[in-house]
Protein backbone atom coordinates (compact mmCIF):
# COMPACT_ATOMS: atom_id res chain seq x y z
CA UNK A 1 0.00 0.00 0.00
CA UNK A 2 1.46 3.34 -1.02
CA UNK A 3 0.01 6.81 -1.20
CA UNK A 4 1.26 9.27 -3.78
CA UNK A 5 0.62 12.99 -3.55
CA UNK A 6 1.53 15.21 -6.49
CA UNK A 7 1.36 19.00 -6.56
CA UNK A 8 -1.40 19.00 -3.93
CA UNK A 9 -2.95 22.37 -3.15
CA UNK A 10 -5.76 23.17 -0.74
CA UNK A 11 -7.02 26.73 -0.65
CA UNK A 12 -10.00 27.64 1.52
CA UNK A 13 -12.78 30.04 0.65
CA UNK A 14 -11.09 32.77 2.70
CA UNK A 15 -8.08 32.47 0.31
CA UNK A 16 -5.87 30.83 2.95
CA UNK A 17 -3.64 28.19 1.36
CA UNK A 18 -3.31 25.32 3.82
CA UNK A 19 -1.32 23.05 1.47
CA UNK A 20 0.84 24.62 -1.18
CA UNK A 21 1.89 22.48 -4.18
CA UNK A 22 3.05 19.58 -2.02
CA UNK A 23 4.57 16.31 -3.25
CA UNK A 24 4.87 13.25 -1.04
CA UNK A 25 5.05 9.49 -1.23
CA UNK A 26 3.99 7.50 1.81
CA UNK A 27 5.33 3.93 1.82
CA UNK A 28 4.17 1.00 4.00
CA UNK A 29 4.81 1.00 7.76
CA UNK A 30 4.56 3.99 10.06
CA UNK A 31 5.16 7.32 8.40
CA UNK A 32 5.48 10.38 10.61
CA UNK A 33 4.11 13.80 9.84
CA UNK A 34 5.75 16.48 11.88
CA UNK A 35 4.98 20.17 11.97
CA UNK A 36 3.97 23.08 14.12
CA UNK A 37 0.31 23.96 14.74
CA UNK A 38 -1.21 25.34 11.56
CA UNK A 39 1.42 23.70 9.32
CA UNK A 40 -1.27 21.91 7.30
CA UNK A 41 -1.04 18.43 8.82
CA UNK A 42 -4.71 18.13 9.69
CA UNK A 43 -5.74 19.54 6.31
CA UNK A 44 -3.60 16.90 4.59
CA UNK A 45 -5.24 14.21 6.69
CA UNK A 46 -8.68 15.54 5.87
CA UNK A 47 -7.82 15.30 2.18
CA UNK A 48 -6.55 11.75 2.61
CA UNK A 49 -9.72 10.74 4.46
CA UNK A 50 -11.84 12.26 1.65
CA UNK A 51 -13.38 14.78 4.05
CA UNK A 52 -11.89 17.61 2.02
CA UNK A 53 -11.48 17.84 -1.75
CA UNK A 54 -8.20 19.37 -2.90
CA UNK A 55 -8.17 22.56 -4.94
CA UNK A 56 -5.42 21.19 -7.18
CA UNK A 57 -3.05 18.29 -7.67
CA UNK A 58 -3.58 14.55 -7.43
CA UNK A 59 -3.64 11.93 -4.72
CA UNK A 60 -3.61 8.19 -5.37
CA UNK A 61 -4.00 5.31 -2.95
CA UNK A 62 -2.57 2.09 -4.33
CA UNK A 63 -3.02 3.57 -7.79
CA UNK A 64 -6.66 4.56 -7.19
CA UNK A 65 -7.03 8.29 -7.86
CA UNK A 66 -8.91 10.37 -5.30
CA UNK A 67 -12.10 11.54 -6.97
CA UNK A 68 -15.82 11.39 -6.15
CA UNK A 69 -16.23 8.27 -8.24
CA UNK A 70 -13.61 6.35 -6.26
CA UNK A 71 -14.38 7.72 -2.79
CA UNK A 72 -16.46 4.65 -1.87
CA UNK A 73 -13.59 2.29 -2.76
CA UNK A 74 -11.00 4.43 -0.99
CA UNK A 75 -13.07 4.94 2.17
CA UNK A 76 -13.28 1.17 2.69
CA UNK A 77 -9.48 1.00 2.87
CA UNK A 78 -9.11 3.77 5.44
CA UNK A 79 -9.30 3.96 9.22
CA UNK A 80 -9.20 7.39 10.83
CA UNK A 81 -8.71 8.76 14.32
CA UNK A 82 -9.19 12.54 14.31
CA UNK A 83 -7.29 14.82 16.66
CA UNK A 84 -10.18 15.42 19.04
CA UNK A 85 -13.09 13.07 18.86
CA UNK A 86 -15.81 12.71 21.47
CA UNK A 87 -17.11 9.18 21.28
CA UNK A 88 -20.66 8.42 22.40
CA UNK A 89 -20.58 9.38 26.11
CA UNK A 90 -23.70 7.43 27.11
CA UNK A 91 -22.58 4.15 25.56
CA UNK A 92 -20.22 1.69 27.17
CA UNK A 93 -16.89 0.89 25.48
CA UNK A 94 -18.28 -2.37 24.10
CA UNK A 95 -21.53 -0.76 22.91
CA UNK A 96 -19.72 2.17 21.32
CA UNK A 97 -17.40 -0.12 19.36
CA UNK A 98 -20.23 -2.45 18.33
CA UNK A 99 -22.24 0.54 17.15
CA UNK A 100 -19.39 2.12 15.20
CA UNK A 101 -18.38 -1.24 13.75
CA UNK A 102 -21.92 -1.79 12.53
CA UNK A 103 -22.02 1.68 10.95
CA UNK A 104 -18.71 0.92 9.26
CA UNK A 105 -20.37 -2.10 7.70
CA UNK A 106 -18.36 -4.75 9.55
CA UNK A 107 -20.41 -7.97 9.95
CA UNK A 108 -21.59 -8.39 13.55
CA UNK A 109 -19.69 -11.61 14.27
CA UNK A 110 -16.36 -10.41 12.87
CA UNK A 111 -16.88 -7.10 14.61
CA UNK A 112 -17.36 -8.85 17.97
CA UNK A 113 -14.20 -10.91 17.48
CA UNK A 114 -12.14 -7.87 16.49
CA UNK A 115 -13.46 -5.84 19.43
CA UNK A 116 -12.44 -8.62 21.81
CA UNK A 117 -9.01 -8.87 20.21
CA UNK A 118 -8.28 -5.16 20.25
CA UNK A 119 -9.70 -4.62 23.74
CA UNK A 120 -7.27 -7.19 25.01
CA UNK A 121 -4.41 -5.69 23.01
CA UNK A 122 -5.14 -2.22 24.38
CA UNK A 123 -5.65 -3.47 27.96
CA UNK A 124 -9.22 -2.25 27.96
CA UNK A 125 -10.82 -5.66 28.48
CA UNK A 126 -11.78 -4.93 32.08
CA UNK A 127 -13.19 -1.52 31.14
CA UNK A 128 -15.47 -2.77 28.34
CA UNK A 129 -18.58 -2.19 30.46
CA UNK A 130 -17.62 1.34 31.50
CA UNK A 131 -19.35 4.28 29.87
CA UNK A 132 -17.16 6.35 27.57
CA UNK A 133 -17.71 9.43 29.75
CA UNK A 134 -16.15 7.57 32.69
CA UNK A 135 -12.87 6.89 30.87
CA UNK A 136 -9.63 8.85 31.18
CA UNK A 137 -8.24 10.77 28.20
CA UNK A 138 -5.77 8.01 27.36
CA UNK A 139 -8.42 5.29 27.50
CA UNK A 140 -10.67 7.31 25.21
CA UNK A 141 -7.81 7.58 22.68
CA UNK A 142 -7.33 3.83 22.87
CA UNK A 143 -11.04 3.28 22.20
CA UNK A 144 -10.73 5.78 19.33
CA UNK A 145 -7.84 3.78 17.94
CA UNK A 146 -9.86 0.55 18.13
CA UNK A 147 -12.77 2.11 16.22
CA UNK A 148 -10.30 3.14 13.51
CA UNK A 149 -9.06 -0.45 13.27
CA UNK A 150 -12.43 -2.23 13.26
CA UNK A 151 -12.68 -2.43 9.47
CA UNK A 152 -9.07 -3.72 9.30
CA UNK A 153 -7.94 -0.74 7.18
CA UNK A 154 -4.97 -0.91 4.90
CA UNK A 155 -4.30 2.76 5.50
CA UNK A 156 -4.61 4.10 9.04
CA UNK A 157 -4.57 7.85 9.61
CA UNK A 158 -3.93 9.03 13.15
CA UNK A 159 -3.97 12.71 13.99
CA UNK A 160 -2.00 13.71 17.09
CA UNK A 161 -3.05 10.77 19.24
CA UNK A 162 -0.64 11.51 22.07
CA UNK A 163 -1.43 15.18 22.68
CA UNK A 164 -2.32 15.87 26.30
CA UNK A 165 -1.53 12.37 27.53
CA UNK A 166 0.73 11.41 30.42
CA UNK A 167 4.05 9.70 29.52
CA UNK A 168 2.80 6.19 30.30
CA UNK A 169 -0.26 6.57 28.06
CA UNK A 170 1.85 8.09 25.31
CA UNK A 171 4.21 5.14 25.35
CA UNK A 172 1.24 2.75 25.31
CA UNK A 173 -0.31 4.47 22.29
CA UNK A 174 3.02 4.51 20.48
CA UNK A 175 3.57 0.82 21.11
CA UNK A 176 0.07 0.06 19.92
CA UNK A 177 0.74 1.87 16.67
CA UNK A 178 3.88 -0.16 16.13
CA UNK A 179 1.94 -3.38 16.83
CA UNK A 180 -0.70 -2.36 14.30
CA UNK A 181 1.77 -1.35 11.61
CA UNK A 182 2.30 -4.86 10.23
CA UNK A 183 0.84 -5.15 6.73
CA UNK A 184 -0.54 -1.65 6.70
CA UNK A 185 0.44 1.96 6.20
CA UNK A 186 0.06 4.30 9.15
CA UNK A 187 0.24 8.05 8.79
CA UNK A 188 1.00 9.40 12.22
CA UNK A 189 0.76 13.13 12.70
CA UNK A 190 2.23 14.83 15.73
CA UNK A 191 4.20 17.79 16.94
CA UNK A 192 5.92 15.71 19.59
CA UNK A 193 9.30 14.75 18.15
CA UNK A 194 9.92 11.97 20.69
CA UNK A 195 6.84 10.12 19.51
CA UNK A 196 8.19 9.87 16.00
CA UNK A 197 11.64 8.83 17.15
CA UNK A 198 10.04 5.95 19.01
CA UNK A 199 7.75 4.73 16.26
CA UNK A 200 8.84 5.40 12.72
CA UNK A 201 11.91 5.61 10.56
CA UNK A 202 10.53 7.82 7.82
CA UNK A 203 8.85 11.17 8.17
CA UNK A 204 7.91 14.42 6.50
CA UNK A 205 8.30 17.84 8.07
CA UNK A 206 5.63 20.39 7.21
CA UNK A 207 5.60 24.13 7.53
CA UNK A 208 3.10 26.59 6.12
CA UNK A 209 1.61 23.99 3.81
CA UNK A 210 4.91 22.80 2.34
CA UNK A 211 7.11 19.79 2.95
CA UNK A 212 10.48 21.03 4.14
CA UNK A 213 11.89 17.55 4.49
CA UNK A 214 10.95 14.02 3.49
CA UNK A 215 13.12 11.06 4.34
CA UNK A 216 14.52 9.02 7.17
CA UNK A 217 14.95 10.22 10.74
CA UNK A 218 18.63 9.45 10.53
CA UNK A 219 19.11 11.68 7.49
CA UNK A 220 17.14 14.44 9.17
CA UNK A 221 19.48 14.31 12.12
CA UNK A 222 22.41 14.21 9.72
CA UNK A 223 21.28 17.47 8.12
CA UNK A 224 21.65 19.30 11.42
CA UNK A 225 25.11 17.87 12.02
CA UNK A 226 27.64 20.61 12.60
CA UNK A 227 24.95 23.19 13.29
CA UNK A 228 24.32 22.46 16.96
CA UNK A 229 26.51 24.02 19.62
CA UNK A 230 26.79 23.94 23.36
CA UNK A 231 27.94 26.94 25.34
CA UNK A 232 27.92 28.12 28.89
CA UNK A 233 26.90 31.59 30.07
CA UNK A 234 26.99 33.06 33.54
CA UNK A 235 23.64 34.84 33.74
CA UNK A 236 20.13 34.55 32.41
CA UNK A 237 20.47 37.99 30.78
CA UNK A 238 23.32 36.68 28.63
CA UNK A 239 21.27 33.69 27.60
CA UNK A 240 18.44 36.02 26.59
CA UNK A 241 20.93 38.02 24.54
CA UNK A 242 21.95 34.80 22.78
CA UNK A 243 18.32 34.03 21.93
CA UNK A 244 18.18 37.23 19.90
CA UNK A 245 20.92 36.02 17.57
CA UNK A 246 20.47 32.24 17.52
CA UNK A 247 17.87 29.50 17.84
CA UNK A 248 18.11 28.12 21.34
CA UNK A 249 16.79 24.57 21.57
CA UNK A 250 17.36 24.22 25.31
CA UNK A 251 18.56 26.06 28.40
CA UNK A 252 19.60 24.37 31.57
CA UNK A 253 20.86 25.67 34.89
CA UNK A 254 24.20 24.07 35.76
CA UNK A 255 26.65 24.61 38.59
CA UNK A 256 28.15 27.93 37.53
CA UNK A 257 25.66 29.43 35.12
CA UNK A 258 23.46 28.22 32.28
CA UNK A 259 24.19 25.66 29.61
CA UNK A 260 22.64 26.75 26.31
CA UNK A 261 22.12 24.63 23.22
CA UNK A 262 22.32 26.72 20.07
CA UNK A 263 21.38 26.00 16.51
CA UNK A 264 23.33 28.00 14.01
CA UNK A 265 24.30 27.50 10.37
CA UNK A 266 27.68 29.11 11.03
CA UNK A 267 29.87 28.66 14.11
CA UNK A 268 28.65 31.09 16.77
CA UNK A 269 30.92 33.99 17.66
CA UNK A 270 31.15 32.91 21.26
CA UNK A 271 34.10 31.91 23.32
CA UNK A 272 33.75 28.34 24.55
CA UNK A 273 31.02 27.23 22.12
CA UNK A 274 31.60 23.59 21.19
CA UNK A 275 29.85 21.54 18.52
CA UNK A 276 27.68 18.71 19.78
CA UNK A 277 25.56 15.79 18.53
CA UNK A 278 22.22 16.90 17.03
CA UNK A 279 19.05 15.41 18.46
CA UNK A 280 15.91 14.96 16.41
CA UNK A 281 14.43 18.00 18.07
CA UNK A 282 17.48 20.09 17.11
CA UNK A 283 17.19 18.81 13.56
CA UNK A 284 13.52 19.74 13.42
CA UNK A 285 14.25 23.27 14.63
CA UNK A 286 17.14 23.54 12.19
CA UNK A 287 15.05 22.38 9.22
CA UNK A 288 12.00 24.51 10.00
CA UNK A 289 14.02 27.67 10.52
CA UNK A 290 16.75 27.13 7.95
CA UNK A 291 15.49 29.68 5.45
CA UNK A 292 14.66 32.47 7.86
CA UNK A 293 17.94 31.96 9.72
CA UNK A 294 20.03 32.12 6.57
CA UNK A 295 18.51 35.54 5.90
CA UNK A 296 19.12 36.62 9.50
CA UNK A 297 22.71 35.48 9.64
CA UNK B 1 -34.80 -18.74 10.26
CA UNK B 2 -31.69 -18.36 12.35
CA UNK B 3 -30.32 -15.56 10.19
CA UNK B 4 -33.70 -13.84 10.34
CA UNK B 5 -33.56 -13.93 14.12
CA UNK B 6 -30.00 -12.64 14.04
CA UNK B 7 -31.00 -9.73 11.83
CA UNK B 8 -33.88 -8.90 14.17
CA UNK B 9 -31.49 -9.06 17.12
CA UNK B 10 -28.99 -6.78 15.39
CA UNK B 11 -31.69 -4.24 14.54
CA UNK B 12 -32.97 -4.31 18.12
CA UNK B 13 -29.52 -3.73 19.62
CA UNK B 14 -28.84 -0.91 17.18
CA UNK B 15 -32.13 0.70 18.18
CA UNK B 16 -31.08 0.36 21.81
CA UNK B 17 -27.84 2.22 21.07
CA UNK B 18 -29.63 4.86 19.02
CA UNK B 19 -32.08 5.31 21.90
CA UNK B 20 -29.21 5.93 24.32
CA UNK B 21 -27.59 8.36 21.89
CA UNK B 22 -30.58 10.47 20.88
CA UNK B 23 -32.69 10.39 24.03
CA UNK B 24 -30.05 11.54 26.46
CA UNK B 25 -30.76 11.86 30.17
CA UNK B 26 -31.80 15.50 30.10
CA UNK B 27 -34.14 15.20 27.12
CA UNK B 28 -36.72 12.86 28.67
CA UNK B 29 -37.42 14.91 31.85
CA UNK B 30 -37.31 18.12 29.82
CA UNK B 31 -39.99 16.81 27.43
CA UNK B 32 -42.20 15.52 30.24
CA UNK B 33 -41.85 18.77 32.20
CA UNK B 34 -42.77 20.78 29.11
CA UNK B 35 -46.01 18.86 28.57
CA UNK B 36 -46.97 18.84 32.26
CA UNK B 37 -46.46 22.60 32.50
CA UNK B 38 -48.37 23.17 29.27
CA UNK B 39 -51.35 21.16 30.49
CA UNK B 40 -51.33 23.12 33.75
CA UNK B 41 -50.88 26.62 32.33
CA UNK B 42 -52.78 26.65 29.04
CA UNK B 43 -56.49 26.98 29.76
CA UNK B 44 -59.09 24.94 27.86
CA UNK B 45 -62.84 24.94 28.41
CA UNK B 46 -63.87 22.25 25.89
CA UNK B 47 -62.16 19.02 24.99
CA UNK B 48 -61.96 20.03 21.31
CA UNK B 49 -59.67 22.89 22.33
CA UNK B 50 -56.95 20.53 23.52
CA UNK B 51 -55.66 20.01 19.98
CA UNK B 52 -55.43 23.78 19.48
CA UNK B 53 -53.58 24.10 22.79
CA UNK B 54 -51.17 21.27 22.03
CA UNK B 55 -50.22 21.45 18.36
CA UNK B 56 -48.11 24.65 18.15
CA UNK B 57 -46.12 24.03 21.37
CA UNK B 58 -45.52 20.40 20.37
CA UNK B 59 -44.22 21.63 17.01
CA UNK B 60 -41.66 23.81 18.78
CA UNK B 61 -40.76 20.98 21.14
CA UNK B 62 -40.21 18.66 18.15
CA UNK B 63 -37.99 21.25 16.44
CA UNK B 64 -35.84 21.69 19.55
CA UNK B 65 -35.76 17.95 20.24
CA UNK B 66 -34.65 16.80 16.82
CA UNK B 67 -32.30 19.66 15.87
CA UNK B 68 -29.25 17.77 17.16
CA UNK B 69 -30.15 14.41 15.60
CA UNK B 70 -27.16 14.64 13.28
CA UNK B 71 -25.41 17.88 14.30
CA UNK B 72 -24.25 16.12 17.47
CA UNK B 73 -21.99 14.11 15.15
CA UNK B 74 -20.52 17.31 13.75
CA UNK B 75 -19.87 18.98 17.10
CA UNK B 76 -18.25 15.83 18.49
CA UNK B 77 -16.16 15.42 15.28
CA UNK B 78 -17.48 11.89 14.90
CA UNK B 79 -18.78 13.02 11.52
CA UNK B 80 -15.19 12.94 10.23
CA UNK B 81 -15.06 9.22 11.00
CA UNK B 82 -18.63 8.68 9.78
CA UNK B 83 -17.57 10.16 6.46
CA UNK B 84 -15.82 6.83 5.82
CA UNK B 85 -18.99 4.81 6.48
CA UNK B 86 -21.45 3.78 3.75
CA UNK B 87 -24.12 6.45 3.22
CA UNK B 88 -26.88 3.84 3.52
CA UNK B 89 -25.75 2.99 7.06
CA UNK B 90 -25.46 6.65 8.03
CA UNK B 91 -28.94 7.44 6.73
CA UNK B 92 -30.30 4.36 8.47
CA UNK B 93 -28.88 5.62 11.74
CA UNK B 94 -30.44 9.07 11.27
CA UNK B 95 -33.80 7.52 10.34
CA UNK B 96 -33.73 5.34 13.46
CA UNK B 97 -32.91 8.30 15.68
CA UNK B 98 -35.73 10.32 14.09
CA UNK B 99 -38.14 7.45 14.59
CA UNK B 100 -37.24 7.04 18.28
CA UNK B 101 -37.62 10.75 18.95
CA UNK B 102 -40.89 11.01 17.00
CA UNK B 103 -42.36 8.08 18.94
CA UNK B 104 -41.33 9.70 22.21
CA UNK B 105 -42.84 13.03 21.15
CA UNK B 106 -46.06 11.34 20.04
CA UNK B 107 -46.29 9.61 23.41
CA UNK B 108 -45.81 13.00 25.06
CA UNK B 109 -48.62 14.40 22.93
CA UNK B 110 -50.89 11.54 24.03
CA UNK B 111 -49.85 12.07 27.64
CA UNK B 112 -50.56 15.79 27.28
CA UNK B 113 -54.07 15.07 26.01
CA UNK B 114 -54.76 12.97 29.09
CA UNK B 115 -53.21 15.55 31.42
CA UNK B 116 -55.50 18.27 30.07
CA UNK B 117 -58.44 16.08 31.02
CA UNK B 118 -56.89 15.37 34.41
CA UNK B 119 -55.95 18.91 35.39
CA UNK B 120 -58.56 21.02 33.64
CA UNK B 121 -61.57 18.71 33.28
CA UNK B 122 -62.79 20.26 30.01
CA UNK B 123 -66.42 19.92 28.92
CA UNK B 124 -67.12 17.22 26.41
CA UNK B 125 -69.42 17.76 23.43
CA UNK B 126 -72.16 15.25 24.31
CA UNK B 127 -73.05 12.78 27.05
CA UNK B 128 -73.60 9.04 26.86
CA UNK B 129 -72.52 6.59 24.18
CA UNK B 130 -72.56 9.23 21.40
CA UNK B 131 -70.43 11.57 23.45
CA UNK B 132 -67.90 8.83 24.13
CA UNK B 133 -67.76 7.91 20.45
CA UNK B 134 -67.28 11.51 19.34
CA UNK B 135 -64.53 12.00 21.97
CA UNK B 136 -62.80 8.87 20.69
CA UNK B 137 -62.97 10.12 17.10
CA UNK B 138 -61.75 13.52 18.22
CA UNK B 139 -58.78 11.90 19.98
CA UNK B 140 -57.93 9.75 16.95
CA UNK B 141 -57.94 12.81 14.70
CA UNK B 142 -55.80 14.66 17.23
CA UNK B 143 -53.42 11.69 17.34
CA UNK B 144 -53.11 11.56 13.54
CA UNK B 145 -52.57 15.31 13.30
CA UNK B 146 -49.92 15.24 16.06
CA UNK B 147 -48.02 12.35 14.47
CA UNK B 148 -47.74 14.38 11.27
CA UNK B 149 -46.95 17.63 13.10
CA UNK B 150 -44.13 16.28 15.29
CA UNK B 151 -42.70 14.27 12.39
CA UNK B 152 -42.69 17.27 10.07
CA UNK B 153 -41.12 19.69 12.55
CA UNK B 154 -38.57 17.14 13.69
CA UNK B 155 -37.48 16.30 10.16
CA UNK B 156 -37.42 19.96 9.12
CA UNK B 157 -35.42 21.01 12.14
CA UNK B 158 -32.84 18.24 11.56
CA UNK B 159 -32.54 19.15 7.88
CA UNK B 160 -32.10 22.88 8.51
CA UNK B 161 -29.59 22.21 11.28
CA UNK B 162 -27.58 19.99 8.91
CA UNK B 163 -27.73 22.59 6.14
CA UNK B 164 -26.42 25.25 8.52
CA UNK B 165 -24.19 22.79 10.43
CA UNK B 166 -25.54 24.28 13.65
CA UNK B 167 -28.54 23.13 15.68
CA UNK B 168 -29.29 26.61 17.04
CA UNK B 169 -29.49 28.03 13.52
CA UNK B 170 -31.80 25.17 12.61
CA UNK B 171 -34.02 25.84 15.60
CA UNK B 172 -33.98 29.56 14.80
CA UNK B 173 -35.09 28.96 11.21
CA UNK B 174 -37.90 26.70 12.47
CA UNK B 175 -39.04 29.34 14.96
CA UNK B 176 -39.32 31.90 12.16
CA UNK B 177 -41.44 29.50 10.11
CA UNK B 178 -43.46 28.66 13.23
CA UNK B 179 -44.20 32.34 13.95
CA UNK B 180 -45.31 32.95 10.36
CA UNK B 181 -47.49 29.88 9.97
CA UNK B 182 -48.91 29.95 13.48
CA UNK B 183 -50.23 33.49 13.11
CA UNK B 184 -53.82 34.18 12.14
CA UNK B 185 -52.74 37.32 10.30
CA UNK B 186 -50.28 35.62 7.92
CA UNK B 187 -50.51 31.84 8.29
CA UNK B 188 -54.25 31.35 8.39
CA UNK B 189 -55.16 34.28 6.16
CA UNK B 190 -52.73 33.54 3.32
CA UNK B 191 -52.39 29.78 3.42
CA UNK B 192 -55.88 28.83 4.68
CA UNK B 193 -56.47 25.08 4.68
CA UNK B 194 -52.98 24.55 3.17
CA UNK B 195 -51.34 26.08 6.22
CA UNK B 196 -49.13 23.62 8.10
CA UNK B 197 -51.07 24.58 11.26
CA UNK B 198 -54.44 23.98 9.57
CA UNK B 199 -55.46 21.64 12.41
CA UNK B 200 -55.00 24.47 14.93
CA UNK B 201 -56.98 26.92 12.75
CA UNK B 202 -59.76 24.47 11.87
CA UNK B 203 -63.41 25.30 12.51
CA UNK B 204 -63.81 23.51 15.83
CA UNK B 205 -67.55 23.95 15.91
CA UNK B 206 -67.98 22.09 12.64
CA UNK B 207 -66.92 18.52 13.42
CA UNK B 208 -67.59 17.47 9.84
CA UNK B 209 -64.99 19.84 8.44
CA UNK B 210 -61.91 17.89 7.42
CA UNK B 211 -60.42 20.50 5.12
CA UNK B 212 -57.48 20.85 7.56
CA UNK B 213 -56.19 17.57 6.15
CA UNK B 214 -54.86 19.64 3.22
CA UNK B 215 -52.40 21.35 5.58
CA UNK B 216 -51.29 17.99 6.97
CA UNK B 217 -50.83 16.75 3.42
CA UNK B 218 -48.47 19.67 2.84
CA UNK B 219 -46.57 18.65 6.01
CA UNK B 220 -46.35 15.03 4.84
CA UNK B 221 -45.10 15.94 1.36
CA UNK B 222 -42.61 18.47 2.74
CA UNK B 223 -41.39 15.92 5.29
CA UNK B 224 -40.85 13.28 2.61
CA UNK B 225 -39.03 15.82 0.43
CA UNK B 226 -36.84 16.82 3.39
CA UNK B 227 -35.91 13.18 4.03
CA UNK B 228 -35.18 12.70 0.33
CA UNK B 229 -32.68 15.57 0.16
CA UNK B 230 -31.05 14.71 3.47
CA UNK B 231 -28.43 12.31 2.00
CA UNK B 232 -27.15 15.04 -0.33
CA UNK B 233 -27.07 17.53 2.53
CA UNK B 234 -25.18 15.06 4.75
CA UNK B 235 -22.75 14.33 1.92
CA UNK B 236 -22.03 18.02 1.31
CA UNK B 237 -22.45 19.56 4.76
CA UNK B 238 -22.24 16.63 7.13
CA UNK B 239 -18.55 16.75 8.03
Amino acid sequence: MSIKIKDLTVTFKNKVTAIDHADLEIPGGIFGLLGENGAGKTTLMRVLTTVLSPTGGTVTLDGIPYNEKNYGKIQKKIGYLPQEIDLYPNLSVQECLEYMGDLAGVPRRECGERIGYYLEKTSLQEHRGKKIKQLSGGMKRRVGLIQALLNEPEFLIIDEPTTGLDPEERIRIRNLLVDCSKDRTILFSTHVVEDLAATCDRLAVMKKGKFLYTGSLKDLQQQAKGHVWLCRVKEEAMARELEKGYRVSSKQYVENGLQVRLISRTPPRLAGAVPCEATLEDAYIYITNRESDSCRQ
Amino acid sequence: MKSGLNLRGEAASNLKYEFKICLSNYKIPFGVFFVVMLSLIRGVAYSFEIGIAMEPPMAILAAVFCADTYTREITSRRSQVQRLYPMKKRMGSIAERMMIQEIFLTLLAVMGYGLFFLFQRPRISAMGQDGLRSEAVQFLLYFAAMVITVSFWGILSNLLSCVMRNMWMGIGACVILWVITNSGVIGDRYFGVWNIFSYTFRDVENSGDFSWICGKLVCTCAGIAAMAVLPQVIEKRGC
